[in-house]
């Protein structure tokens, strides 16, 4: 499978460079996100300066306004030419980016010192003013924006420019998500100042990043070149990024083989036949996009996984290792309702396997027949046609859970159709992938915000509400950990939303490029650091 | 002659007003719209967030006065932006059709340049060894959808040569080399079917036309073979092969669909499949509409071409 190099002392040197920029933030709050695992990366050794690479996206981004909704594939190609306030390194630690430092003198207010001399790709200086006037727009998006992004940006109740290096962040009430929404950088891009009167925000960009737009043909190619004045140097090492379009995966694969491109995303399988190309390099990490099965009760119906005790059985007939193999090809890991990977929040393999999410059909069986259910019922479980993964999941999930005699109908549906029937909570079960979130509290949310919808005939436990409330408005991780552990094993023992199995993702990449990794985030974030030779 | 091209000229409006329609309705009647997409079926999105998002998309419009919207603006030439880019319509398809055009273009080209020496070599060798391996040729040509045909010469060529087509799309003004070394294997692998059914319309036609009084007459004078085959029994076999090459557009435009998702060409199918997917309307709409639209016109040229070229339809 191609060589791995886990570079912990990388890490390490990371780390020392914080401390030597002088992040005046409290050490707890840097590791809001603090995380242990490390991603497999292309061999490092002497970055050198120059050159050029081309990477295959396997979607168009559509558009690279960097403010309203921005899909994943918006942003891989808009993530080389904006910058946030902070950013998360590879392991997902919190790092300054644009603000060099920032303080909390309440837990109603964060104000950032922005980092001096920084150039936007016009030239001009970043100020207070643009981080005010991006943040105007972040909270009420122009088009192709809109107000779909509201429900991923923290309570902020105002900004204001305190002096030109200086911005205060007033908040309607604690929210600790605040410093994972910036590190994730997704939604919080800085622009400079009246940006979008100046281009046209859809195909063109201005931004701090590593590299300048060139150009952006959609649904062909978009091409950059090196950012001579970002601040973060030396980055960017590489001259030129082309990233092309090439949606069928055949075509990523035979254009890698040909060396028409240096690297691609590719699922497992054909990431293993690449594996023997001793041109090329796989890499893998886990991403945040876990899976899992997710309930819908509605007051009336009487469905049988209304009862608790039902919806445990099928946690306890899934044997989740055998999806790992059988769709994953043995690459996989249990997941809870954080995945693994996310710093230190995620509960404990060992724990998921030999308790929480336990394989044990006899336990499954006395729960079934405990609430009335020996002789099984139908379901109709839905589940997203593309990637095929999930309902490749979904039939084996069928065979599991007729062992306890339930008769799964599985209906794929394109994604469009999908979401659909999800934002309406049109459907009995869907088994369904989650993304990545800025922080902890994005992946638990729901259970209280979603309960008017997907469980409407259930009185989900107020004790989860609580915790809920207590995660998002505590700043410090060490309290954190412990509510959000709690959480998690009350929400295991609800089983609304079921937690499957964590997977990776593959990148291919030509051995001649360095320094690139499988960001967890499911960003391309690698490539604002990666060098040829 | 002049009644005939009036009736069909008349009988284009109501088609295409027919069309419209129905391409309206379909698109709208897909589960799922465009703001799920742009939300990802976001449940946190409020009611009235979801109902902001329509307003400044138009959606919250009645049916019929968005459809009404949509056709006035073909008609003027704005149909409006693409509901998820903002870019306008016609600047996303004046990017897309030259390709797809030049892709067909080629495909055509390639069908008839092999598709008719192949059926007349294929009749004047009635039932020979070479007939027969034509026949299961085209057979094959027939049967290989262009999807799997395009992905398999993209593998071949990459494990073989080492070599597949740039990435990035080079218009033929700007750099022809390169934009037919990109173009050539998408058009070549649309162009297998058309081949096939050239092929085999040839070599029907010709069998039929060799039996005729007027290649014996040509014959009788002592004509050569090459001249009595080509100039006489050609000429008159090729009126249905033009006919079937130009009903073959519109086949030739959907096969380029996938082919041009597979070889990363920015054409208009690719687009219309980006579009579908991210229920796009506006995009979807305009863009059926155009393809329809080509091929009801192409449809009309044909039959009047063959007016012209038959006068026997004339009489009919």
């Amino acid at each position: 499978m191609g060589d791995y190099r886990v570079t912990r002392r990388e890490l390490l040197r990371q780390g020392s460079l914080l401390t030597a920029a002088g992040l005046l933030a409290p050490a707890a709050l840097l590791e809001a996100c603090g995380n242990t695992s490390s991603s497999p990366t292309t061999t490092g050794g002497t970055p050198r300066a120059g050159g050029s690479l081309t990477w295959a996206l396997e979607q168009d981004p559509t558009y690279l306004a960097p403010f309203g909704p921005i899909p994943t594939s918006n942003h891989w190609g808009n993530e080389l030419i904006y910058d946030s306030l902070l950013q998360w390194d590879k392991n997902l630690t919190i790092q300054p980016a644009l603000a060099e430092s920032y303080t909390t003198p309440d837990n109603l207010t964060y104000i950032f010192k922005l980092r001096q001399g920084v150039k936007f790709h016009n030239g001009n200086e970043l100020t207070g003013d643009d981080v005010k006037y991006s943040f105007d727009l972040i909270r009420n998006p122009p088009p192709p924006g809109s107000v779909s992004s509201l429900g991923q940006v923290p309570a902020i109740a105002s900004v204001d420019v305190v002096d030109k290096y200086t911005v205060r962040f007033t908040m309607k009430k604690p929210d600790a998500s605040m410093l994972g929404f910036l590190a994730w950088g997704r939604y919080s891009g800085i622009a400079p100042v009246d940006m979008y009167r100046q281009i046209n925000p859809v195909t063109q960009g201005i931004g701090t990043g590593p590299m300048k737009l060139v150009e952006y043909i959609p649904n062909d190619h978009l091409s950059f070149t090196r950012f001579a004045d970002h601040w973060n140097k030396p980055l960017p090492y590489l001259d030129q990024i082309l990233m092309k379009v090439l949606p069928d995966e055949q075509a990523r694969v035979a254009a890698l083989r040909s060396g028409a491109v240096d690297g691609a995303t590719l699922s497992a399988d054909s990431a293993r036949v690449l594996g023997g190309d001793k041109s090329l390099v796989v890499l893998k990490g886990l991403t945040a996009a876990f899976r899992e099965i997710q309930f819908t009760i509605k007051p009336g119906e009487n469905k049988p996984w209304a009862d608790k005790r039902v919806r445990q059985a099928i946690s306890h007939a899934i044997n989740r290792q055998d999806i790992i193999d059988k769709v994953y090809a043995g690459d996989g890991k249990y997941s809870g309702f954080i995945p693994p990977g996310y710093g230190k929040y995620p509960i404990a393999d060992a724990d998921l396997v030999s308790n929480y999410l336990k394989f044990d059909l006899n336990k499954a069986k006395q729960l079934m027949s405990d609430a009335g259910f020996s002789n099984g019922f139908p379901m109709t479980m839905l589940s997203i046609a593309a990637p095929a993964d999930m309902t490749q999941a979904a039939e084996v999930v069928k065979q599991h859970l007729q062992q306890i005699k339930i008769d799964v109908s599985i209906q794929p549906q394109d994604i469009g159709t999908f979401a659909k029937n999800n934002g309406n909570g049109t459907f009995d079960c869907d088994l369904t992938s989650r993304g990545m979130r800025g922080d902890p509290n994005g992946f638990v949310a729901e259970f209280v915000s979603n309960a008017r919808l997907w469980w409407p005939g259930y009185q989900v436990p107020s004790t989860i509400a609580d915790l809920i409330s207590r995660g998002v408005a505590t700043p410090q991780p060490d309290q954190r950990y412990p509510i959000y552990t709690q959480l998690q094993q009350a929400l295991m023992d609800e089983m609304l939303e079921i937690p499957l199995v964590a997977v990776y993702k593959y990148q291919v990449v030509n051995r001649r490029m360095h320094n690139m990794y499988v960001a967890f985030t499911d960003f391309n974030t690698g490539l604002k650091q990666a060098w040829v030779s | 002659m002049t009644g005939y091209v009036g009736r069909r000229l008349l009988q284009l409006g109501p088609t295409l007003f027919g069309m419209s329609v129905v391409i309206f309705l379909m698109v709208r009647l897909m589960p799922g719209d465009v703001v799920d997409v742009l939300t990802g079926g976001d449940v946190s999105i409020t009611p009235e967030q979801r109902d902001a998002i329509k307003r400044s998309l138009g959606l919250d419009q009645p049916l019929p006065v968005q459809y009404v919207h949509w056709i006035f603006g073909m008609v003027t030439g704005d149909p409006g932006f693409s509901l998820r880019s903002h870019e306008p319509v016609y600047t996303i398809l004046g990017r897309a059709l030259p390709i797809t055009v030049e892709l067909v273009v080629m495909a055509i080209v390639i069908s008839v340049l092999i598709g008719i020496p192949l059926g007349v070599a294929s009749a004047t060798r009635a039932n020979s060894a070479g007939d027969f391996g034509a026949r299961v040729g085209g057979l094959m040509g027939l049967s290989m959808p262009s999807f799997w045909l395009a992905t398999l010469i993209l593998l071949f060529t990459s494990l073989v040569f080492q070599w597949v087509p740039a990435v990035s799309y080079e218009p033929f003004l700007k750099d022809p080399l390169t934009n037919l070394s990109q173009m050539i294997l998408p058009a070549l692998s649309i162009s297998v079917f058309v081949i096939a059914i050239v092929m085999r319309m040839t070599r029907a036609t010709m069998l039929e036309v060799l039996k005729q009084d007027y290649v014996r007459t040509a014959r009788a004078k002592g004509g050569t073979r090459r001249s009595v085959t080509y100039r006489h029994a050609l000429r008159n076999a090729l009126i249905p092969v033009v006919t079937v090459v130009g009903f073959q557009v519109g086949t030739l435009m959907s096969g380029a669909a996938i082919v041009e998702v597979i070889f990363g060409l920015p054409g208009v199918g690719y687009t219309l499949i980006q579009a579908i997917f991210g229920r796009d309307y506006t995009l979807v709409e305009t863009t059926t509409m155009l393809l329809a639209s080509i091929f009801v016109v192409l449809n009309l040229l044909v039959d009047l071409a063959y007016v012209v070229i038959d006068p026997r339809i004339k009489v009919q």
